[in-house]
């Protein structure tokens, strides 16, 4: 991200309203790489690819925000690889770890990882250095340490359905296994945070947090994010594109100032749920609208959309999740349109 | 009798397994469903009226569900509750003393590896009284294809989680679409909305594990 960019995301986030409102997208290998015209596998493997469709993403759409903009990453694999996740990854499909723990016993064993070292982060921060010149000669910094959030890695380790029945079984095996991965994840964010001294915001994407209840993820999520987004920065952005009812009142205490939200729920619900304290990005449905709508359609939406708003301040207009693969440049000069002139 | 019958749909709504489960906390140390289960065949209580009672729990901890009372997680147990009971029931299916309602195959899509979704529909459609082929997740076109061919007649269920997954089920259904044209297919998962599931050109979408029951015993067996 351009240092305007960042001082626009930071003004907005303390409530300042632009006009036209900012647009932002999550961009990584689910669409990147087809968009730019190579295989998710070339667009991995290859560290040239990946920084051009990088730099071609933010040429074409100088206006966007992309969050976290140069995600160096290597799909589900990236964290689950630095405890000894087995990795596939099809020729233009998307990657995905296999599980690593079998029962509630082998969290006991499971060791902590040293990210310096271990998987695919030290592919993934060399690749990211590297290529720093390159994008602060573009007129880009990287702002963000970023990683897949506890909950979210704990269902890779072991599958979703046996650590959410682990949660109700074993309790404290489950939190044992939290606690694992909050630790590793802590060095992890402070390795990258120690790298790049231009990093000043925390992205963490956990879409587990939508499938439990508020009590539930007071025990199991709340206290561990709030670990997490405990750092001096002035951004910590939270994916969760799985419901958010339930969670959505605990953003502001884990430290959350901007989240990123499915679809169902409407900006103005989410906005009394995080008692105005939560800067909102989000959210044209991505897949049914951004997708597969015609250039016309997406502008239709979009304008609902921003009409809907019952209040411009701290809201980044983009679609409700990560932008899904298959968008076209077509339908987001469109979306971009709509919302300048509205 | 009947007192047992009940205990059993308690225990599936409250998700208590069996005497050594932890879960809930406040039937700690009690009998679950599964020796509430062999104690009512014992006693001679018919195996439908056991299966009548986990309908009956597994309908209310869905309603719960519906209203935002109990999660994913509860839902879990109550679905492992259901299986166990449904263990001590298998025999009475296979002999034909309990008639299947027809046969549901089912796996989470290729490239998509979350089996939350997928689980909670086998077991709760299992529960209601229908044989499940549970193919997993990461599931191919082929391997569904070939499924179906085993298993003549009976309705595919496909689940994703990911957003991104759902260019593969869409390749799926087409697939499956295109060779076994008679096949009915339905699809769920947190991406997917009824439009969606029409664009792919599935028969049915259900938002939630009663969806797809009440799919399934409307489309009925071929």
């Amino acid at each position: 991200m351009t240092d305007h960019q960042w001082d626009l995301l930071k003004k907005t986030i303390k409530g300042e309203v632009s006009d036209p409102l900012p647009i932002a997208f999550i961009i990584d290998s689910p669409w990147l790489p087809n968009w730019y015209g190579v295989k998710i596998l070339d667009y991995f493997s290859s560290d040239e690819l990946w920084l051009k469709a990088n730099l071609k993403a933010i040429t074409d759409f100088p206006d966007v925000m992309f969050l976290p903009g140069f995600w160096s990453e290597f799909g589900m694999c990236t964290e689950p690889s630095a405890f000894g996740a087995r990795g596939t990854f099809p020729p233009n499909e998307f990657p995905f770890a296999h599980k690593v723990i079998r029962s509630a016993d082998d969290v006991d064993e499971l060791p902590t990882p040293d990210p310096r070292i271990d998987g695919l982060l030290p592919f993934m921060l060399n690749r990211l250095k590297l290529a720093q010149p390159k994008i602060e000669a573009a007129g880009h910094k990287i702002r963000f340490a970023v990683a897949r959030g506890p909950l979210n890695i704990a269902s890779y380790l072991m599958g979703s359905t046996e650590f959410l029945t682990m949660m109700m079984m074993q309790p404290d095996k489950a939190e044992l296994l939290i606690r694992k991965i909050t630790d590793y994840l802590k060095e992890w964010l402070h390795l990258q945070m120690e790298t790049f001294p231009t990093i000043d915001g925390i992205f963490l994407l956990d879409d587990i947090i939508g499938f439990m209840g508020a009590e539930q993820f007071r025990q199991f999520g709340l206290p561990y994010f709030k670990e997490l987004f405990d750092a001096n920065v002035s951004v910590r952005f939270l994916h969760n594109d799985a419901p958010c009812r339930e969670s959505a009142p605990f953003l502001p205490e884990m430290g959350v100032n901007l989240f990123n939200m499915g679809f169902e729920v409407s900006l103005n619900e989410l906005r009394q749920l995080t008692r105005n304290k939560v800067a909102l990005v989000g959210n044209l449905p991505p897949r049914d609208v951004l997708a597969s709508g015609t250039p016309e359609v997406v502008a239709a939406k979009t304008r609902e959309l921003v009409g809907s708003l019952k209040d411009k301040s701290m809201v980044i207009m983009s679609c409700g999740g990560g932008m899904p693969p298959g968008v076209s440049t077509e339908n987001i000069k469109s979306f971009l349109e709509a919302v300048r002139k509205h | 009798m009947n007192e047992i019958v009940e205990q059993i749909g308690v225990c599936i709504e409250r998700g208590k397994v069996n005497q050594s489960s932890p879960y809930p906390n406040d039937m700690k140390g009690q009998v679950g469903a599964d020796e509430l289960a062999k104690e009512a065949l014992g006693a001679g209580v018919g195996p439908d009226e056991i299966l009548s009672a986990c309908n009956d729990g597994m309908k209310r901890i869905g309603e719960r569900f519906s209203r935002s009372e109990v999660f994913v997680p509860e839902l879990l147990m109550a679905a492992k509750a259901m299986n166990a009971v449904m263990a001590h029931l298998k025999p009475y299916f296979q002999t034909g003393a309990v008639k299947a309602k027809g046969k549901l195959v089912i796996g989470t899509v290729a490239g998509d590896l979350h089996d939350i979704g997928k689980n909670l529909v086998a077991m709760v459609v299992e529960g209601n009284g229908w044989e499940v082929v549970d193919l997993g997740v990461d599931v191919k076109a082929q391997k569904f294809i070939d499924a179906i061919n085993k298993n003549p007649g009976c309705v595919v269920g496909l689940s994703a989680l990911l957003t991104t997954t759902m260019a593969n089920m869409m390749k799926i259904v087409k697939d499956i679409k295109s060779q076994l044209p008679s096949t009915r297919v339905i699809v769920g998962g947190a991406p997917l909305t009824q439009k969606a599931a029409d664009e792919m050109g599935a028969d049915g979408y259900a938002p939630n594990p009663q969806g797809a029951v009440a799919f399934l015993n409307s489309a009925g067996q071929v």
